[in-house]
């Protein structure tokens, strides 16, 4: 993905179980913060289709 | 290569006379320079329809899945790599197909010809001859090297020659050597990500959604494509950019690790796409994570469908 | 028949004078082929073409076209209402467009204009053009238009057609819009009726006997469906087909649209899309039966449309004007001059004594 154009740590990947409760926590924290500072995503988005 | 039309004829009309085979899918003669069209023949007598030169660009193994009959075709290396991987995903049966095996030295590109005969005005004839492709209008006479003129995929070709064959057609070619198949992609993986987002942008900007390149694809077989679903529907079916990008890379993706980068995507689009640039990333990956190529072997499950521990998860958080 | 003379030198200012009242379209040369695009000011088009690689028929049915909005917001006063998109329907003129696609929209017309049901946005959109033709001096190898109804030099559906005759154009208004186009752009040179006309035949003369392609349509209309449906040729013809729909989009004279709504949070759009009878979804019914299931039954379709019951419906000739794209852009060279032969040429057994 990154090579046709999302920004590195835009997409992220974790494996967690579902005993794992701390670390989903954790992790969606860590994922939260890092996409808030890289912004909003215009890439990709569509809202209604851009045609004529 | 058209020193293989004899063989291939031959091969085709003993294969149907001695009942080996109810059909032989191959090429007839185009109506068009530089066209051939894939054809089929049922009688020993219709071989001689059956052609071959270095217009023969489009995968026949397109061709062979959902038939009942025994069939005989004619491949070159990326064919029959296609052929492997659709028996590898139980598409086909081994003993269903009779592969006439063609060692193959490229395929013109009919764009390169037409953009570097542009100014001269019309094509009206093509031929060859040991190497060269001679291009006749009404008011020139080109010749090029086959080298000069050849689709991209196959001048950055390591699997010329067909890796299974139940006969060949000729003896093997020389495989190429000392060539980067993957430097395009590493120029485009250098740059920013912003530049990288330009750069897929235009190049799926003339996309008119006609979905040649997917049907021309031998991977693409699912009885409904993820884009014509419509319950939940995927992705839309206006050309809005991004639903066109989406089917672009998720075709990509459905292909990765399995594509043997025939070409005929980028042979049939209407508007010259390099749709290539999204399934050669992939392919690159698969060679360097996964040690993997498509299409070699018929003892082995490609790395998407199999799991072995030593597979690469460090971008796992 | 009145000729006017516009020399080459002063083409660009009369195009900057019609630039003033309507939207100029022409041919322009992009990377890989030529393709109709608006004219920036002071831009010329580019007429050293055989025709452009896609028909010109996204300037009457675009390919993806909005045309409803709703809004699903109880807070706004027109909540849950489709409403029509109020379309941009300035004047525009398009210079250079060639016979064939010019007779393909008169074609097209016939089904999005019929007594009973009339299309407002494709004749809305076809109403706000006006024509100007450029005859072909020199037709390609794949071009039949001459069997096909049409000619290089043929005035169907045009409102002036340009000739170039060297260092200058000849151009003949053929309906009123046309005049008035001439008129806005200043090129009201007229020159002898005879001379002009001579000039005329010699170049059309010598760009008819340029072509090459033929169909033969004669016994069409006499042919008996059924015969046809159930030839034998279909498996052969059908076979190299990927269905990939590029000939109809790239056909001036196909017409099948898709509708689709898309909405995104509370409001959302009614759009058509091209739609192309080459792909399965196509007659899918809501039951899940699919009458054209197989690539056999929709090949046969699009050429059984194309030369047989549009040629049954209207008794005016077949649904294709000959411009050739199909034949260039088919990836695997299905030619519709070869189907249109086997057709044209099928014994028909009703006739046949039997023995």
């Amino acid at each position: 993905m990154e090579h046709i154009g999302i920004e590195p740590g835009r997409l992220q990947f974790s494996w967690i179980s579902s005993a794992e409760a701390t670390k989903f926590v954790d992790v969606a924290r860590i994922v939260t913060d890092a996409i808030r500072a890289l912004g909003p995503n215009t890439h990709f988005a569509k809202k209604l289709p851009k045609v004529a | 290569m058209i020193e293989y039309n004899q063989k291939i004829r031959e091969i085709a009309a003993r294969l149907l006379k001695e009942g080996k085979v109810d059909m032989v899918i191959g090429f007839r003669k185009g109506t068009m320079p530089m066209m051939n069209e894939p054809c089929f023949i049922k009688k020993p007598e219709q071989a001689n329809l059956l052609v071959w030169d270095s217009h023969c660009g489009i995968n026949l193994a397109n061709y062979l899945y959902d038939r009942k009959e025994k069939i005989g075709v004619v491949a070159k290396g990326c064919d029959s790599r296609n052929i492997v991987t659709h028996i590898v995903e139980n598409k086909i049966r081994r003993e269903q197909v009779y592969i006439i095996g063609v060692p193959c030295t490229g395929m013109a590109d009919k764009r390169r010809i037409a953009l570097l005969t542009q100014k001269d005005g019309e094509i009206r004839e093509v031929s060859e001859e040991k190497g060269r492709i001679t291009v006749k209008g009404d008011k020139f006479n080109k010749i090029f090297e086959k080298g000069e003129v050849l689709q991209d995929n196959c001048s950055t070709c390591l699997h010329r020659n067909p890796v299974i064959h139940d006969e060949m057609v000729a003896e093997p070619v020389p495989e190429q050597t000392g060539i980067d198949p993957f430097k395009d992609v590493r120029e485009t993986e250098k740059l920013p990500p912003e530049e990288k987002r330009v750069f897929f942008k235009n190049l799926v900007a003339d996309c008119i959604r006609c979905y040649a390149c997917r049907n021309a694809c031998p991977l693409c077989y699912c009885p409904t494509c993820f884009v014509d679903e419509a319950r939940p529907q995927w992705v839309g079916k206006s050309v809005d950019p991004t639903d066109t990008m989406t089917f672009h890379f998720l075709r990509a993706y459905h292909c990765a690790g399995r594509c043997t980068d025939c070409g005929a995507c980028e042979r049939a689009c209407p508007v010259g796409i390099r749709v290539r640039q999204f399934t050669k990333k992939l392919n690159k990956d698969c060679l360097e994570l996964f040690n993997w190529k498509a299409g070699l072997t018929l003892d082995e499950r490609p790395p998407l469908d199999t799991y072995k521990p030593q597979d690469p998860n460090d971008f796992i958080r | 028949m009145k000729w006017i003379k516009i020399e080459k030198k002063d083409f660009n200012r009369g195009l900057s004078a019609l630039a003033k009242a309507y939207r100029l379209l022409g041919p322009v040369k992009k990377e890989k082929a030529h393709a109709f695009e608006a004219l920036n000011e002071g831009q010329t088009p580019d007429f050293d073409f055989f025709n452009t690689h896609l028909s010109p028929k996204f300037l009457v049915q675009p390919q993806s076209e909005i045309l409803f909005e709703y809004s699903l917001d109880e807070g706004k006063e027109d909540h849950h209402i489709l409403k029509e998109i109020q379309k941009d329907l300035l004047p525009r003129l398009v210079v250079g467009i060639r016979p064939c696609d010019a007779a393909a929209l008169l074609l097209v017309r016939r089904n999005f204009d019929a007594s009973k049901y009339r299309d407002p946005f494709w004749v809305g959109a076809y109403e706000s053009l006006t024509l100007f033709g450029l005859a072909c001096g020199a037709p390609c190898a794949t071009c039949f238009c001459t069997t096909a109804g049409g000619g290089p030099f043929n005035e169907a559906g045009l409102d002036a057609l340009l000739v170039d005759a060297g260092d200058y154009f000849l151009v003949r208004p053929i309906t009123e819009k046309g005049e008035g186009a001439l008129k806005t752009a200043g090129w009201e040179n007229a020159v002898d009726e005879k001379t002009a006309l001579d000039i005329v035949t010699l170049l059309k003369t010598a760009a008819e006997s340029r072509i090459t392609s033929t169909v033969e349509t004669d016994h069409l209309k006499n042919q008996s469906t059924v015969a046809l449906y159930d030839a034998p040729f279909w498996e052969d013809v059908s076979f190299s087909c990927i269905n990939c729909g590029t000939c109809t989009y790239v056909c001036p004279t196909c017409w099948c649209f898709d509708i689709q709504d898309e909405c995104f949070g509370y409001s959302g759009v009614r759009m058509r899309n091209w739609d192309s009878c080459m792909y399965p979804l196509f007659t899918l019914h809501g039951s899940g039966h699919n009458p054209r299931g197989t690539k056999l039954h929709r090949v046969r379709q699009r050429f059984m449309h194309k030369l047989k019951y549009y040629v049954d419906k209207y008794d005016d000739g077949i649904q294709c004007v000959g411009c050739g794209r199909c034949i260039q852009s088919c990836p695997v060279n299905i030619d519709i001059r070869k189907v249109c032969k086997l057709m044209n040429s099928h014994p028909d057994p009703s006739t046949v004594c039997p023995v």
